[in-house]
């Protein structure tokens, strides 16, 4: 079957181009700070680093919580706007702004990448990827935002590139081919770096790719290693039962005789990364989700338990090659896959012991909790979200199940605090009708083997969960108006920071859950909030430009907060 | 519906020639505007336009109608002519053409409909403001009559190269689809 693939991702293979001038560029205006490097040292120190935010989740545990207190219980309430800058480009913002030394960088729709002041919101530099004819993407013109390190700031584009620009100026230093546009590889994901490596996933579950984590040199853009997060051998355990024990009504007879039949479908089974891996210093190993499987709704075509979708993956930093997994569920048929960034924290065992876990909120509604040394369930939490009918099969007809393809938890990263012991996750309810109808490979086409769709007449909602990871209990929880996507902040200032596509960004106490301060930003406020402290003042930062995927009302703000004097 | 291979070729051999050894883009762009316009306005309601439509869209419909993955008694023999790179090149001349400016109006309470409609379908998620990008079709300003068909295609299950969308399609009754149609047609081009 479909053996042109291979070739054709070999002759896609990654080329390196020069610096290219097909960009456009502009710089100005006189730099606050001196864009100093960013060193290793303090790309490892970021958790407790009160000034920047250099990670797209905080720092390479990705736990998202700022260290800072200046903006805290008591005085939230007088946090203003301190500036707003509006970007060229109107349209969804997944964006998690990073700061270094009051440089602010965050990205667009369509592979802007913008330099700021963090004080004033004065704009250095604007970079405009010069596209390529081939983009993909499933579910809005999304990025989310940039990788610093050294003078480097790094992107991964709509085009399937990876480009570094100079941090100064903003102009193109290198780009690289990640793989082929046209087979629906793309990325929206924000880049991590660790000392001379970047690492970027991929998206295209939607399109039959075979999913990869690849290694780019930071220098040259030159690959240094991959793992493909399909293996040859896709097959698996012949799961029954889903990682909280449930049925989930697999044929395996059926599967088996269509394996039988079509061989390993490991070439066009999917597998995106695409969102950060948590990166463990300490055992040089990073820990990323994997995407679902495709086609999204049928499975006939795709017998086994299609291993490493919707999967938990630990891989050595330095070579790429696979530690351990858990897979959530197996052969999904509702595109519940894998998806918000795992966290590295301590928790508590089934003994009740200290021991480094790993964290993950899936679309299923539960939080995950791991063992950090061989990716073993310890626990999973309570439902966060209404679950009903699990796992019914999609019909021809269209059959009801909750949660909907969405979630749960979509790709929005939690946060954590580590003194309350609680993590916090945002939610969708959607009710969705789950309809299968099988197609054959379209060659890097949309391929959902069906579709989900949103009961018209059905409420839809969200909500702010706090879960306790050491007993899997919610410690509170407080319902939206609609459903969540975007991300969350938490600080040491006993805060959690969230946005809703209605507009309104809210600041939460975070041992409670109490609502203490709100602002309306004009268009959905749905990505996740970064705090930095620049000349001894902290703010709190926001891109407010609504959702594709959801339809919330576009915009092109980026909003900082301070308080007031 | 499948034609049969004898019919092909029948239709193979009425056409003008545009075997891959003879292609004059110049020829093969005249045999287009016969139906897709000399100024880009289609010569029937139900016609698409292609002047001024997204490059990797053209080219990759062409593809499908030349493999019958899009069957279509007119497209899919004239696709079957090209190969790869005058489809290519054909997809490059419309892409770069200036989109043409049509009549259409609404009717009362399309926008509501629609607006419902496209929530329901999660349709922004792929096709944003309608403006069209690369794989994503234009569909703002397109001819109302064309987007009804292609639409009513889909839920018929006609055009299967975008098999997702029949089951988005087949949620939505005739009438919403209809508001649709009108909906997008009148849709400012940016
Ligand atoms: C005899 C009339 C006719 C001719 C000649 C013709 N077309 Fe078409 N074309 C159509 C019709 C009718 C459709 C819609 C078919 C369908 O519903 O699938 C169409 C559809 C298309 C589409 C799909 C548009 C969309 O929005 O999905 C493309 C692309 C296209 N034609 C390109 C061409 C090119 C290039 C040529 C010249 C090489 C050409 N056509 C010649 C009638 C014609």
């Amino acid at each position: 079957m479909i053996r042109w693939l291979t070739a054709a991702i070999f002759f896609a293979a990654t080329f390196i181009s020069g610096a290219t001038n097909a960009q456009e560029e502009t710089s100005s205006s006189t730099l606050y700070g001196d864009l100093q490097s960013v060193t290793q040292s303090m790309l490892a120190r970021a958790a407790g680093d009160g000034n920047n935010f250099l990670h797209t989740n905080g720092n390479y545990e990705q736990t998202r919580f700022y260290p800072a207190s200046q903006i805290n219980t008591s005085n939230v309430k007088n946090l203003r706007p301190a500036w707003i800058f509006q970007t060229e480009v109107v349209d969804s913002m997944e964006t998690s702004p990073i700061v270094v030394n009051g440089i602010m960088y965050v990205t667009t729709a369509f592979n802007h990448a913008y330099a700021l002041d963090a004080r004033t919101g004065k704009q250095i530099w604007h970079y405009k990827h010069a596209m390529g004819p081939v983009t993909t993407y499933c579910c809005g013109p999304n990025n989310r935002g940039v990788a610093v390190s050294g003078d480097k700031v790094f992107m991964g584009t709509l085009d399937a590139k990876l480009v570094a620009l100079d941090a100064k100026t903003g102009k193109q230093l290198w780009e690289t081919q990640i793989a082929e546009p046209e087979l629906g590889y793309s990325e929206t994901m924000a880049p991590s770096v660790v000392e001379d490596m970047v690492l970027i996933g991929t998206n295209g579950g939607e399109y039959g790719i075979r999913g990869f984590v690849k290694a780019f040199d930071t220098e040259t853009g030159e690959e240094k290693w991959t793992f493909q997060t399909i293996p040859e051998n896709s097959v698996g355990v012949w799961a029954t039962e889903d990682a909280t024990g449930r049925n989930m009504h697999r044929d395996i007879e059926a599967e088996k005789a269509a394996l039988a039949e079509m061989g390993d479908p490991y070439e066009t089974l999917g597998g995106g990364v695409w969102q950060n891996p948590a990166v463990d210093l300490e055992t040089r190993r990073v820990y990323f989700v994997v995407g679902n499987p495709s086609p999204d709704l049928d499975g006939s075509l795709r017998p086994g338990d299609n291993l490493y979708t919707d999967s938990l993956v630990a891989v050595d930093l330095d070579t790429g090659e696979y530690v351990c997994h858990l897979q959530y569920i197996a052969h999904d048929v509702w595109d519940l896959d894998a998806v918000s960034p795992p966290i590295i924290t301590t928790v508590k065992n089934e003994a009740g012991e200290d021991v480094k876990g790993i964290l993950h909120a899936g679309k299923t509604g539960h939080v995950y909790v791991h063992n950090a040394d061989d990716c073993s369930l310890i626990r999973f939490s309570e439902a966060m979200v209404p679950q009903e009918d699990m796992w019914t099969l999609p019909t021809a007809e269209g059959a009801r199940m909750l949660p909907g393809a969405n979630g749960g938890v979509e790709w929005s990263p939690m946060a954590i605090d580590p003194n309350h012991r609680l993590t916090y996750a945002i939610n969708l309810h959607q009710p969705m009708t789950y309809t299968v109808r099988s197609t054959p490979y379209p060659e890097g086409k949309l391929w959902l083997g069906g579709s989900f769709d949103v009961i018209p007449d059905e409420e839809q909602w969200g909500n702010v969960t706090a879960v306790d990871y050491d007993t899997g209990d919610i410690a509170w929880q407080v319902r939206t108006e609609q459903p969540m996507i975007g991300g969350i902040l938490a600080t040491a200032g006993g805060l959690v920071f969230t946005g809703e596509g209605n507009g309104l960004f809210k600041a939460y106490d975070s041992s409670n859950g109490a609502e203490l301060w709100r602002f309306q930003a004009g268009a959905g406020a749905n990505a996740p909030p970064s705090s930095y402290t620049v000349e001894g003042q902290q703010y709190v930062v926001v891109a407010a430009g609504g959702n594709a995927q959801l339809n919330f009302k576009r915009g092109n703000n980026i909003i900082a907060f301070t308080l007031a004097d | 519906m499948r034609l049969k291979p004898a019919a092909v070729a029948l239709i193979f051999a009425a056409l003008p020639a545009a075997a891959a050894e003879d292609f004059v883009l110049e020829n093969e762009l005249a045999l287009c505007m016969g139906c897709h316009g000399e100024n880009g306005v289609p010569s029937e309601p139900d016609y698409p336009i292609i002047w001024g439509q997204e490059y990797f869209y053209v080219y990759t419909q062409l593809r499908d109608y030349a493999a019958q993955r899009r069957d279509n008694e007119i497209m899919s023999p004239i696709a079957a002519e090209y190969d790869r790179d005058q489809a290519k090149l054909l997809a490059e001349h419309f892409a770069a053409q200036v989109w043409p400016d049509i009549q259409a109006d609404l009717q009362e309470g399309d926008q509501q409909i629609a607006e419902r409609g496209i929530t329901g379908g999660q349709c922004s998620a792929c096709h944003g403001k309608w403006q069209g990008d690369s794989r994503i079709p234009r569909l703002a300003g397109q001819q109302v009559g064309y987007l009804l068909k292609t639409m009513l295609d889909f839920k018929n299950e006609v055009r299967m190269n975008a098999p997702d969308k029949i089951s988005t399609m087949k949620q939505l009754d005739d009438d919403t689809i209809a508001a649709l149609s009108r909906y997008l047609a009148t849709v400012d081009v940016q």
